[in-house]
């Protein structure tokens, strides 16, 4: 299954909004991932099996060139979050 | 009017967070245009994650507090005070009478505030009220009066939008992070008292000369950022100073890692009650501030993904312990715990201050902390109280053991404890200064306009 990693300062508060909202999306889509939440700290490339991270908070430079990164702050603040759906279905959906 | 009050209070109390909070959280989303089902599923969503937040807390019961005392006594530290963490404070604030009212009050409060056009943040980020119901609740410990811990909260929702006015330019250059504030008392309290020292060291051209490069620090002491090993480590060391058996070393570290994992875990069952309404909340308070030019006012966890904040967090966790050390004989009986995890949150604004240099921003957090640890010890009886009413630990009467040291060393909590120890009339005359202080700030001494104007942002940005 895909999996959407969701990355914020303490792995508890901003991550689980992203989960609550994304997961409602994908649920509507009828696309199955599974989520994981993490706190930023814990973030090292070797350890990270994600098809897409996304992000309340800025990421190490070194997990930004090697994975697919999208920023999850429109989905706290309201403005753009259609872009976010859009860009998490497209990273879950294609091969 | 004040007998009124007292009653209502009373009766929250009496009724507990688990049977207010789900029916004030319901109604809430059903005025915000929630549908019944969904109201209702946040509500109950949030009991249940009190029922959890309870059972977890009661890990920090009788057993941590018993290695507590052996390890004040045996190293003569004095350090007898448990720093229960944020995560389990924001719900036992949430709990309280003023917890119960805090999110509707403050949602109220800032469309007020936004309709006078004294403030431009609008905060949606209604999870962290808890600070200002912290702060009341604190208040409402010293003074007994319901009214007064609610004012106090209400003062605080104030101060913090204008914080984050205030904070807002520097914070967007530093981070470029344009529309977006920060509200977040955890974060720009500490701000508020650090500015003064940022503005002396950074006329110390030779300290920013020690330049720490942020990507070495994360990957040499990166593993403290995990909080199952940083609890191990912690609860290890612990016991050992306090001379448990080997046995009971190894058990102490296994159980508060798992008090660092599970609290935060329960604590997510509150965010995932909280998700719809927030939502709801962010809605209807957008569509009334519609026209207006406004900032976005967010959790400062936003900002922590910073090389520079990360790495000055990390470096918090010896800087605290050693601080907790140093000022014991000045009064401080606060053992850093909990929230030695967090110390991001401390660096978080810090950080745009001093450009971004680690050093600097290590030096602030440890001058705020310092600070704030004397008070910490000083504001135990009220958090004691908080644990104790919840009733997951029992704690004997006239016994203070716990704290929260990240909240308690926000300067607002401090200063509106001593505050309230005044006849009420001086209190809220003093209180009407503070305020008053915050829009000065916030209209005048604009952090990067006025004051860090020159400041430039050494961290490379992607």
């Amino acid at each position: 299954m895909k999996q959407v990693y969701l990355v914020c300062a303490t792995g508890i508060a901003t991550s689980s909004m992203l989960r609550i909202k994304i997961q409602d999306f994908l649920d509507e889509k009828g696309i199955e991932a599974e989520f994981f939440t993490y706190r930023v700290a814990e973030m090292f490339p070797e350890r990270i099996t994600a098809d897409v991270i996304v992000a309340t908070t800025s990421m190490p430079p070194e997990i930004q060139e090697n994975f697919k990164v999208i920023s999850g702050l429109p989905l706290l603040t309201g403005v753009g979050e259609q872009d976010v759906f859009d860009a998490i279905e497209k990273a879950l959906t294609e091969k | 009017m004040e007998a009124i009050f007292t009653s209502i209070g009373e009766l929250l109390n009496s009724l507990g967070p688990l049977i207010v909070l789900p029916v004030v959280i319901t109604i809430l989303g059903l005025i915000l245009g929630m549908k019944l089902t969904q109201a209702l599923r946040s509500g109950l969503t949030l009991a249940i994650a009190f029922v959890g937040i309870f059972l977890t807390v009661g890990l920090l019961g009788e057993k941590m507090a018993a290695i507590g005392s052996a390890f004040a006594e045996r190293t003569g530290t004095g350090l007898d005070v448990i720093d229960i963490g944020w995560p389990a404070a924001s719900a036992l604030a949430f709990g309280t009478p003023v917890g119960n009212a805090i999110i509707p009050l403050g949602i109220v409060i800032n469309i007020l505030l936004i309709f006078l056009g004294i403030t431009k943040t609008l905060d949606v980020d209604i999870w962290n009220f808890w600070h200002q119901a912290f702060i009341g609740a604190i208040v409402t410990f010293i003074t007994g009066s319901f009214a007064l811990g609610l004012t106090a909260a209400a003062l605080n929702v104030v101060a913090a939008l204008w914080l984050a006015d205030w904070s807002q330019p520097l914070i967007e250059r530093y981070f470029k992070l344009p529309g977006i504030s920060f509200p977040h008392l955890q974060s720009a309290g500490y701000m508020f008292l650090a500015a003064p020292f940022a503005l002396l060291l950074n006329k110390i051209p030779f300290l920013r000369k020690l330049h720490l490069d942020p990507d070495t620090i994360r990957k040499r002491i990166g593993i403290l950022g995990e909080p199952i090993f940083l609890g191990l480590f912690i609860g290890v060391i612990l016991a050992a100073l306090a001379g448990q058996s080997l046995t009971d070393i190894i058990l102490t570290g296994i159980n508060v890692g798992a008090v660092m994992l599970l609290i935060p875990r329960m604590v997510g069952i509150l965010m995932e009650g909280l998700t719809p309404v927030a939502d709801a909340a962010r809605k209807f308070m957008q569509k009334k501030a519609q026209g207006r030019e406004i900032y976005i006012g967010l959790d400062s966890a936003v900002l922590i993904g910073s090389p520079a904040v990360i790495a000055s967090g990390l470096l918090m966790i010896p800087v605290e312990i050693g601080m907790a050390l140093l000022l014991a004989p000045l009064g401080n009986r606060t053992l850093p715990f909990i929230d030695l995890a967090d110390g991001v949150f401390v660096t978080a604004m810090l950080a745009p201050l001093v450009a971004g240099d680690v050093l600097l921003t290590v030096i602030l957090g440890g001058i705020v902390m310092g600070i704030g640890m004397i008070f910490t010890t000083l504001l135990a009886p009220a958090v004691t109280n908080m644990v104790a009413t919840a009733g997951s630990i029992d704690i004997p009467a006239g016994y203070n053991q716990y704290t929260v040291m990240s909240d308690a060393a926000i300067p607002h909590s401090y200063i509106f404890y001593y505050i309230f120890q005044s006849p009420v009339v001086i209190a809220l005359i003093l209180s009407a200064v503070v305020l008053a202080v915050h829009f000065i700030l916030s209209k005048k001494f604009v952090l990067g306009k006025v004051l860090f104007a020159e400041a430039e942002p050494k961290e490379k940005k992607k």
